[in-house]
């Protein structure tokens, strides 16, 4: 770099001379130079420079050298550093040439100001060269016969000049051509060098400010040789499965050096090198067998060689070349394992022998097959039975009981020693106990505390829980001195394996230990999904299942439920991991709650989706209290109710059903039979004659005076009912079950629009025929049988007779008893009146019979069609008055002609209490 | 030169003996190789017999068992001085004649050349250490070669060769039996030394 800088400066100033010459050249001549022209100088040293004027210049231009300016490049160097040493000399001294820089110049003040350069050197600055260091040769075999020589060495600091190096060499007679480096400094190749000889060997550093020699190094060649590799390696087998004989070829003559060699091998897709021990191949050779290798097995080779007495260098390993020893016998037998079914059958087992293939170091060849044999320990008769499969499993349907099986694997050298398993009639034996594991090293161990008897060897079974796959097993054999094993398999994190210990003894077999475990758990993969199966008012029931064994990647630990109300604190319980439900207590009635689950494994948890739920307003059995009592109570009252409707039944039907005045008791009703002039029957005037009616008032005391009769007068009614009763059904069309239709309601009935009713009551106004008195033919015969309205047609004949007859005020105490017995008649139910009413309807049915008797006999007009209606009527009468007094009928039945009479009784029964009694 | 009895003069003389053993055996060697590809170089028939080389010792000797040290070294460097001048002559000539299109040729003649004269130089230690000092050279020389035709040339080279050939089988022999201690080994000590 440094002399870089030098250049571009050494051309600048070449450039400002020739400027210089072309402006003023042609006049003026070079006045001056400087000494030393283009000096090299060491970093650091002193340095002074002289300029010389020329004497013609002095005489030309007034120049002398008091008048001088140095510059280093354009800087002016201070006068304190000149000297002027003459007119034409002047000095200027450095002490440290680090301060110098290119070019120097010497200039001068031409008429006190104009400053004209006089001349300029260029300054070099470095270093000498430093002695090299750490010299070292090596002579590389390239051929059988050729040997270059290479040394290298410390060049030492840059010099920022230019240097040159030479590596130099010579024997004590005779000197040899240098070797110079071409394109680097450190090192040179000797291209041949002769061995046995010393040779001294030193480096030359030089440049323009002096030269150093490195320390001589004196050697033989021939002890700084890295041979050529050994080629042309072949591997051959030999006759023993464990040799293989390598031969090779050496590229360097004996004469030049004898060889020792290193051989180094490995099987095929191994990476670690093993070497055959270095004291059996010390000595030149160029064969060697290699022993203790393993049969039918690929190796690879590989070989070096250096000067026989270590004095030199190793050469490179020879290309590799691979052998394969021959086959030999499998060294051991396979692993045998059973798996027993028994539950096909209860007397015979289905075994699944299975075993597993040989190691290739222990197979030693190919397995062309494998030989079972499977004697049945029990019965020493019978032959073993003997299998040749290809395959490394083998079912067999065994009778229960102990079977000893051997299994040979058989190669093309020969067979393998046998493997003996021992199945016994049942895993009898004690157990292992304490079955324990741990993830280490990215495996699973699997530990436990041997039984107390001697243990041959024991089988650990494991297989992948999983919902999605069967458990299929693997296993593997362990000697009876281990207390733990690595499974041998691909365990994989997160998977549940069931890992089962069994101990196999000489003569038998104990029961398998079960532990699970994993390798490494996980969070589980889902939360369990919570619900509820029952909510009431502070309390729910949760419930949810289990997560699969696919979810959970570690064992649950616990459960974690998290409940909030929408606005209020999440709770979190800690649930037992083997529950499947909880109840959460102390909620808050009518409140939605959310509801989530957690479930966790060592590794942390994961939580289920939120389920909502409200509890209840009421509490269990809360409605019932409230409902069933109420219930209960309405239906006291209602019975109450109907209670005292019954008891006070008279008193509300007095309400219910007012009276209706009774237009038959009205005025003209009362006159009504004072009108016989109105009636087509000519006969009326005849029957109610002026002076009849004292003769009705005669009847009238004797109906008053009914109490005297003796109840045995009135037997005969009572029997004339009894029959008549019979009969009812057909002899009236109304009110033949209820009391409500006696003859009298029947008449408040049609008023209130019963049309099915008017027709009876036709019928029973059509009975109120007033046929006279007792002995009298009767005075009026109402044809209302036919008719809907005979009331008013009465009425108005009534009417007609209002003001007439002296027979008014007997007939009122006619009306007048009979209203009282009325009275009686409608303010009671039929069914208890009965017997209550007795005596006044027996009084009736005295004063009926009396008048039928004296009708009878005096009845002038026999019409038959009155009679008929008259008898219907009689039996509706009867029937209302004697329902369920199925006496009295036979009365009437006793007297046909009294039929005729009843109407008779109607008439009384409309008056009203005599309370308006016509005058 | 150094004392002949001291015990780094007996390390040193066995160290030249050994190295010069094997000096001569990688010598011989060359020698042989070099020798086939000079017939071949140089067209002529490898089973050719040459008649002695003049001025090159005949490897052969007589009661060989029964020289001292001394006079197997002096036979030795005798012979070896000529085969220095002889190869460095057959190298000339070997330029001058195929120039640079036989190099491998040219470098194998050098190189044997060089073991030559590396062989002299050892036989010189040894003298010297035996006290006596090598002769010096002058007038030991071959003598100037006579002036021969091309073909005569290639004969005389492949005389010079089978011959070094001998010698560097029985140089080493010669070292052998110097290394050997014993009577033979070396004549008397003389506290004199040669310049």
């Amino acid at each position: 770099m440094f002399s870089a800088w030098n250049w571009v400066a050494h051309g600048l100033y070449l450039l400002l001379n020739i400027c210089f010459l072309e402006v003023s050249g042609g006049l003026v001549q070079s006045c001056g130079h400087i000494i030393p022209e283009s000096p090299v100088l060491a970093l650091g040293s002193n340095f002074t420079a002289l300029c010389i004027l020329n004497e013609s210049c002095l005489d030309f231009g007034n120049i002398y050298a008091n008048q001088i300016i140095w510059k280093i490049k354009n800087r002016v160097v201070p006068k304190e550093q000149y000297r002027e040493i003459n007119r034409t000399v002047s000095s200027v001294t450095f002490n440290d040439t680090s301060s110098l820089a290119t070019p120097l110049t010497c200039n001068i003040l031409a008429d006190g100001q104009i400053e004209q350069n006089i001349y300029g050197i260029t300054v070099t600055i470095g270093l000498p060269p430093e002695k090299p260091k750490n010299l070292s040769c090596i002579v590389h075999q390239v051929s059988k016969l050729t040997y270059p020589m290479t040394c290298t060495w410390n060049p030492g600091r840059h010099t920022f000049l230019d240097t040159h190096f030479r590596l130099k060499y010579r024997w004590p007679q005779e000197n040899f051509p240098d070797c110079i480096p071409k394109d680097v400094n450190n090192s040179c190749t000797i291209t041949d060098v002769q061995f046995f000889v010393n040779l001294e060997v030193w480096v030359e550093a030089a440049n323009a400010l002096g030269k150093a020699e490195s320390d001589p190094l004196v050697l033989d060649p021939i002890e700084i040789v890295k041979p050529l590799s050994p080629h042309n390696l072949s591997v051959n087998s030999g006759i023993l499965p464990t040799v293989l004989k390598l031969s090779w070829e050496n590229r360097i003559s004996a004469a030049v050096m004898k060889l020792k060699f290193n051989i180094r091998y490995r099987i095929i897709g191994d990476t670690n090198w093993m070497q055959v021990p270095p004291e059996d191949t010390a000595s030149p050779r160029t064969s060697f067998s290699v022993q203790g290798l393993r049969p039918y097995t690929e190796y690879v080779f590989s070989i070096r060689c250096m000067k026989e007495d270590g004095v030199g260098y190793w050469s490179d390993w020879s290309e590799e070349k691979t052998g394969v020893t021959t086959e030999d016998k499998p060294s051991k037998g396979p692993p045998i394992w059973r798996i027993i079914d028994a539950s096909r059958s209860p007397a015979s087992w289905t075994v699944h022998l299975m075993w597993k293939g040989l190691e290739p170091f222990e197979a030693n060849g190919v397995i062309l097959q494998y030989e079972v044999t499977v004697r049945a320990k029990s019965s020493l008769s019978s032959p073993p039975e003997k299998y040749s499969v290809n395959t490394t499993n083998l079912t067999l349907k065994l009778p229960n009981g102990t079977y000893e099986v051997t299994v040979i694997a058989r190669n093309r050298v020969g067979a393998s020693p046998p493997s003996v398993l021992l199945i016994p009639a049942s895993n009898s034996k004690a157990p292992v106990k304490n079955v324990r594991t741990l993830p280490k090293d990215g495996k699973l161990w699997v530990g436990w505390t041997a039984p107390n008897s001697y243990v041959l060897k024991y089988v650990i079974e494991w297989c992948l829980v999983s919902n999605s796959s069967d458990c299929v097993t693997e296993w593997q054999n362990e000697p009876g001195n281990v207390q733990g094993t690595y499974l041998k398999g691909d365990i994989k994190p997160f998977k549940c394996y069931l890992i089962t210990v069994y101990p196999l003894y000489a003569d038998g077999q104990g029961s398998g230990q079960s532990v699970k475990a994993y390798l490494q758990q996980d969070r589980p993969s889902k939360g369990p999904t919570v619900q509820t199966k029952k909510v009431g008012k502070a309390e729910a029931v949760l419930t949810w299942n289990h997560l699969t064994v696919d979810e959970q990647n570690g064992f649950i630990r616990s459960y974690t439920i998290f409940y909030k109300t929408i606005d209020g604190n999440e709770t979190a319980v800690t649930v037992d991991p083997s529950k499947t439900e909880y109840t959460l207590s102390s909620l808050t009635s009518d409140t939605l709650y959310t509801v989530r689950m957690m479930a966790y494994t060592d590794e942390g948890g994961r939580s289920g989706p939120d389920f909502t739920f409200t509890t209840q307003k009421f509490g269990k059995g809360e409605i019932e209290a409230i409902v069933v009592p109420v219930c209960l109570a309405f239906l006291l009252i209602v019975l109450l109710g109907v209670l005292f409707c019954f008891n006070k039944r008279d008193l509300i039907k007095k309400h219910i059903w007012p009276i209706v005045p009774d237009p038959s008791k009205s005025n003209i009703a009362q006159w009504s039979p004072q009108v016989p002039a109105k009636h087509n029957f000519s006969s009326k005037d005849q029957m109610y004659p002026e002076g009849s009616f004292t003769d009705v008032s005669v009847v009238e005391i004797e109906a008053d005076d009914k109490k005297s009769f003796s109840e045995q007068d009135l037997k005969p009614f009572d029997l004339l009912k009894k029959e008549k009763s019979t009969s009812e059904g057909h002899s009236s069309g109304i009110g033949g079950s209820s009391c409500m239709s006696s003859p009298r309601q029947s008449v408040s009935d049609s008023d209130e629009g019963e049309a099915t009713q008017n027709t009876s009551s036709t019928v029973q106004y059509s009975t109120v025929v007033l046929n006279g008195y007792r002995d009298q033919t009767p005075v009026q015969v109402f044809s209302r049988s036919e008719s809907t309205q005979p009331l008013l047609d009465s009425e108005e004949r009534s009417e007609d007779h209002a003001g007439g007859g002296d027979s008014a005020t007997q007939r009122q105490q006619y009306f007048k008893r009979n209203g009282g017995q009325d009275e009686t008649n409608a303010d009671r139910p039929c069914f208890e009146r009965t017997k209550q009413i007795t005596p006044a309807n027996e009084g009736d049915l005295v004063g009926f019979a009396q008048l039928q008797i004296s009708g009878q006999s005096s009845q002038l007009l026999g019409n038959e069609l009155e009679k008929n209606t008259q008898e219907a009527a009689l039996s509706d009468v009867l029937q209302t008055s004697t329902e369920g007094q199925t006496v009295r009928p036979e009365t009437v039945e006793g007297s046909p002609l009294s039929v005729d009479e009843m109407p008779k009784s109607y008439l009384p029964q409309t008056v009203r209490q005599g309370g308006y009694m016509p005058q | 030169a150094a004392a002949a009895d001291s015990p780094s003069a007996a390390l040193r003389r066995r160290d030249l003996c050994s190295r010069g053993i094997r000096l001569a055996g990688k010598m011989r060697s060359d020698v042989i190789d070099l020798l086939d590809t000079y017939v071949e170089r140089q067209g002529l028939d490898a089973s050719a017999s040459v008649a002695a080389v003049e001025g090159v010792p005949a490897a052969a000797a007589e009661r060989w068992d029964e020289q001292t040290g001394t006079q197997r070294l002096l036979e030795n460097l005798a012979a070896y001085r000529a085969f220095r001048a002889l190869l460095a002559q057959m190298l000339e000539e070997q330029r001058e004649q195929l120039g640079e299109a036989d190099a491998a040729l040219g470098r194998a003649l050098a190189a044997v050349l060089l073991q030559v004269s590396a062989f002299a130089y050892h036989l010189e230690e040894l003298l010297r250490l035996e006290s006596r000092g090598p002769p010096s050279e002058e007038g030991a020389g071959p003598p100037p070669p006579p002036h021969l035709g091309p073909f005569e040339r290639k004969l005389r080279g492949l005389g010079v060769l089978r011959e070094l050939a001998q010698w560097a089988v029985r140089s080493a022999r010669d070292l052998r039996q110097l290394a050997k201690p014993g009577p033979g080994s070396s004549s008397a000590p003389s506290p004199a030394e040669s310049p």
